[in-house]
């Protein structure tokens, strides 16, 4: 009896022996090393599921769509997961457009992500999805993406720019909107089971994505369209080095359209060089030419140095000073000054300036906005070059005159004629007219008051009378001084005359037409004349009576300065 | 000697095992049921996951199809198509369009338009009034 109960004794003490094992493991696993077990799992189940927000649209002032999404996806493979390589790269394949046997050594890998194939259409990666279900094969997975779409292509690349592989803005409205169309992406965690499908009774916390807002821009499509085919036709006739135009709308500085060449697809950016990705509107500086007399002879208008009695004597067309020769295309003896702009008189226009002092005459300019960003919301914007008083040479100041030694920016060049057109407010480019759906308009008060109303009106009538509305200045050589035979000719110009509402200028940079035929008469004007008439038949313009339809498609500038 | 038996039988407390059999009942009844909830919400779960994949599917698929539509309707697709011939425009002359009122310019509204069907533009401000007291 008592080896029986001995025997007894020793089994439980066996058992509790053992039981306290259990149960010192237990406490070790679930107590003590909770943590790192919890990591592990959860680390094994658990993962930070990214929302992606949708990239707002950008559209025009009519709400025509210049950029939209095409929804695509990744497809990468998860080597922890895949048992059968070979099976599942013959199942995949075909959806994929990659060889069998390529799949196959990219599946054979233990990474728990690998890149198998971008840009893959929506529809095709679920049929292989469902394919892999059919066929009960795992490790292949699908990663939502979007891939930026410009459905006009090259019209309008200077302005929308392009978003590069990472989906940020690279270039254009895309960059600098690019906070406001990305939107916030938002995120869930969850938990997944062993085929790595969601469970999603443990769907834990969630932060719904905020979509980019829809950017809606000052640019109508229509002139848009008869802008980009007017500077392609010139680009093909003139073979020029590029070729620009813009057209803005002098009240209130929006910008309707922009056009350049050479441009690119922003579909295709990775084929483009940086010639075709540079918006020559706002990063190209050229000295203006006669389009610059307005400024000088406005200034002087209001200043009261000159007035509409005033008479100029314009020495006939040769006109000695500080041992250069300023020259007339036509000479002429004593000019007003209205008569000065319709002549396009250099000598004219050098002698007014030689009546204001040179702080006076700088500060004029500047104010015009010249040499100064205009902030237009594009990137690679630059100031132009204005050199200040204490670096004129005596010839300097009657050169600026008639737009030499001075360079600005085509931009530049449209916001300053619009202060002309629009009785002398000097207004901030619009380009962005709202941003979000039905948020409010973005307003722009006017940058300054450059001249008073009177005197911008008295420059806007005597341009009425400007038989030849062109700027041609000598391209500058980046070695100093002028290129022999190659020219920058610019047609400046707004209409209808007592109303203005299209502010325009086209820059053609070195025509191959030879030296006598490469002014900005016969080489910019027929294609801002071709603009002009198509936009006033878009624009439902009312044609004025006969008298007066000589002024609505006159405006500004003089002859060559040659 | 004789011994009675009777008195090394236990007496089977009936209540006791029913209430204990009761109570276990339940429990493993609410066990059950628990199991059972638990796996309607995992189908429920999985239901809500698919539909969510199809409806993400079907969302996407409407994305693709509206910029499919779009890049073929573009100004630039479409002049690219009159280029081609494809397509080309015919210009109507305005002997050809019947106006029901003196055309309304665009720079009013921004609207271009051959005809207006807004009664106050047809009849002048006031007019439908009258027309009505007719």
């Amino acid at each position: 009896m008592k080896e029986i109960s001995r025997r007894i004794g020793f089994v439980c003490a066996l058992l509790v022996l053992v039981f306290t094992a259990f149960a010192w493991r237990l406490i070790h696993l679930q107590v003590l090393k909770h943590d790192y077990y919890q990591e592990i799992a959860a680390d094994k189940h658990e993962s930070r599921q990214v929302i992606l927000a949708r990239r707002g649209r950008i559209l025009d002032r009519n709400g025509e769509e210049l950029a939209v999404n095409i929804p695509v996806q990744m497809v990468y493979a998860d080597g922890s997961r895949i048992h059968d390589p070979a099976a599942l790269a013959m199942v995949a394949a075909p959806f994929l457009d990659v060889p069998v046997k390529e799949l196959t050594e990219k599946l054979t890998t233990k990474s728990k992500y690998v890149v198998i194939r971008k840009r893959v259409s929506e529809e095709k990666a679920q049929d292989m999805i469902r394919a892999l279900e059919k066929a009960n094969l795992h490790g292949l997975y699908l990663q939502e993406g979007s891939v930026r779409s410009y459905p006009n292509g090259e019209m309008l690349c200077d302005v929308l720019g392009y978003v590069d592989h990472t989906g940020h803005g690279a270039d254009g409205i895309e960059k600098t909107c690019d906070r406001e169309l990305r939107g916030q992406e938002g995120f869930r965690m969850i938990e997944h089971d062993r085929k790595g499908r969601e469970i999603m009774v443990y769907r834990g916390q969630e932060q719904l994505p905020e979509n980019g807002s829809d950017i809606r821009l000052s640019i109508d499509m229509g002139l848009q369209a008869i802008a980009e085919r007017e500077v392609d036709e010139a680009y093909k006739t003139n073979h020029p080095a590029s070729a620009t135009a813009i057209l803005a709308d002098p009240n209130t500085g929006e910008i309707l359209a922009l056009a350049s060449r050479p441009n690119y697809d922003p579909n295709k950016f990775n084929e483009a060089n940086l010639e075709q990705m540079r918006n020559r509107a706002i990063s190209d500086m050229y000295e203006p030419g006669s389009v610059f007399k307005i400024i000088v002879t406005s200034a002087a208008y209001n200043e009261g140095i000159v007035d509409d009695k005033s008479r100029i004597f314009c020495e006939n067309g040769h006109f000695s000073y500080g041992g250069k020769v300023i020259k007339d295309h036509h000479g002429c003896g004593d000019l007003s000054v209205s008569e000065i702009l319709v002549k396009s008189s250099n000598v004219g226009a050098a002698k007014i300036s030689l009546k204001m002092k040179d702080q006076m005459f700088y500060d004029y300019v500047r104010k015009y906005g010249f040499g100064t960003r205009t902030g237009i919301p594009l990137p690679g914007e630059i100031s132009g070059m204005v050199n200040p008083p204490h670096r004129w040479d005596m010839l300097t100041k009657t050169r600026m005159a008639f737009g030499q030694s001075i360079c600005v920016t085509p931009i530049q060049m449209v916001m300053a004629m619009s202060a002309i057109a629009n009785g002398g407010k000097l207004l901030k480019p619009k380009l962005v007219l709202s941003k979000g759906e039905g948020s409010a308009e973005l307003q722009e008060p006017p940058v300054a008051q450059v001249v008073k109303a009177e005197s911008a009106n008295f420059i806007a009538n005597a341009l009425e009378r400007v038989v030849s509305n062109q700027g041609t200045a000598q391209k500058i050589s980046p070695h100093g001084g002028y290129l022999a035979g190659r020219y920058i000719v610019s047609f400046a110009g707004f209409f209808p005359v007592n109303k203005p509402r299209i502010m325009g200028i086209v820059i053609v940079d070195d025509a191959k037409l030879g030296e006598t035929a490469n002014y900005g008469g016969s080489v910019a004007g027929p294609v801002f004349a071709k603009i002009g008439e198509k936009a006033a038949r878009h624009l439902d313009m009312d044609p004025e009576p006969a008298d007066s339809v000589s002024k609505k498609d006159s405006s500004t500038s003089a002859v060559s300065v040659r | 000697m004789s011994v009675n038996r009777r008195r090394t039988t236990n007496t089977i407390e009936v209540n006791y095992l029913a209430g204990g059999l009761t109570i276990i009942f339940l429990f493993a009844l609410a066990g059950l049921f628990f199991v059972y909830l638990k796996n309607q919400q995992h189908a429920v779960g999985n239901q809500s996951r698919m539909i969510e994949a199809s409806l993400r599917e079907e969302e996407a698929r409407d994305d693709a199809l509206k910029a499919k539509i779009t890049s073929m309707t573009s100004r630039g697709a479409l002049q690219r198509r009159m280029d081609d011939g494809y397509i080309t425009l015919q210009a109507i002359r305005d002997t050809a369009i019947a106006r029901v009122t003196p055309p309304t310019l665009a720079e009013v509204d921004g609207v271009l338009r051959t005809a207006s069907h807004d009664p106050e533009s047809r009849f002048g401000l006031g007019a439908p009034q009258r027309a009505i007291n007719r």
